[in-house]
């Protein structure tokens, strides 16, 4: 990896994040309703991708009790509680040798 | 569903736990990335791609030796998901290209995640794209500060036997956390445990693709039922 790289890196990740950002013209109130409904599907999505490795295992016992208490407490809609509760359910499962 | 406009400190506060696992990632990556890339490159990695996903990702492939269209493919590919998440976020901000093009460089899972919950508190207008912008800023500097200064203490040796396992956990965690925040009713609960069973299809199904799903998926999901039914938050 050289400098240039990086700096193409760069450009890429800067890029997709001001593409949709500046140059869309501002939706119709149906598509906005549409567009709403991403965010939450998203972020599940991003977490099952976490869960899976990509030679297709599930990942450890203690990072899916981890996840299982931050699920368990999304509820709250608190980002603290849940990022709480997965570490706590993390660091109880290694504590038991799980 | 209007509440005031929230102070700069209570946003900070909001940001900080994403801020500390930011900074856990940026350590894991400082210390990862120095004897593959060198301590300047991985400096200057962090300081100007800002993506944790994308440099853990591309970080690998270099360390395997793969050559630069490969890990710009990657980036590419990784990235897709910041197009629909900019587009969700573009109507809860202001008209400004200006201002929005340099918000555009604080646009993370985490920061997006906190500016879609802070703009769903206030009825759309400005007050609301104000709120949006200041959140989106505040929250990314914080997060930004965090990933420098842990890739900073990763280069400098810090500790990373301990983190690597809590780092395991917290990235499905941090994800949890935020799809918590951004399902705000049952209907948008039930679409994200579909994203989530569609996305694990593609894991099994078709890995080389598992990239893209958060994007597909999260699109998929979106677009059952009637818009004009369900009122604009």
């Amino acid at each position: 990896m050289t400098l240039l790289v990086v700096l193409a890196l760069a450009a890429i990740t800067y890029g997709s994040r001001l593409s949709a950002m500046v140059l869309l013209p501002r939706p119709s109130a149906k598509v906005e309703v549409v567009l709403s409904r991403v965010p939450a599907a998203i972020f599940a999505s991003l977490a099952t991708l976490s869960l899976i490795t990509p030679e297709r295992q599930i990942v450890g016992i203690p990072v899916l009790i981890a996840t299982a208490a931050a699920v368990v407490a999304s509820p709250t809609r608190s980002f603290a509680i849940c990022l709480a509760a997965g570490i706590v359910g993390y660091a109880a499962s290694t504590l038991v040798g799980l | 569903m209007s509440e005031g406009a929230p102070s700069t400190a209570r946003i900070v506060a909001t940001a900080a736990p994403a801020a500390l696992a930011i900074a856990v990632f940026g350590v894991l990556f400082g210390a990862a990335a120095r004897p593959v890339i060198g301590p300047g490159l991985t400096f200057a990695a962090s300081f100007l791609v800002f993506s944790g996903a994308t440099q853990f990702a591309t970080l690998a492939l270099a360390a395997a030796g793969a050559a630069a269209p490969a890990l710009l493919l990657t980036a590419a590919i990784l990235n897709v998901r910041h197009l629909v998440m900019g587009a969700v976020l573009r109507p809860i901000l202001g008209p400004s290209r200006m201002r929005r093009g340099l918000l555009a460089w604080f646009m993370l899972d985490e920061t997006f995640g906190f500016t879609i919950m802070a703009a769903e508190r206030v009825a759309p207008g400005p007050m609301r794209e104000g709120i949006a912008e200041r959140t989106l800023l505040v929250t990314g500097i914080c997060c930004y500060v965090a990933w420098l200064l842990g890739t900073g203490l990763g280069l400098l040796g810090a500790g990373v036997q301990a983190l690597s396992g809590v780092a395991d956990a917290l990235f499905p965690v941090l994800f949890v956390c935020l799809a918590a925040l951004t399902a705000r009713t049952t209907s948008l609960a039930l679409r994200a445990v579909a994203a989530a069973a569609l996305t694990a299809i593609v894991c099994f199904v078709a890995p080389d693709w598992r990239a893209l799903a958060p994007a597909v998926a999260g699109l998929l999901v979106a677009l059952p039922g009637d818009p004009r039914r369900e009122p604009l938050q």
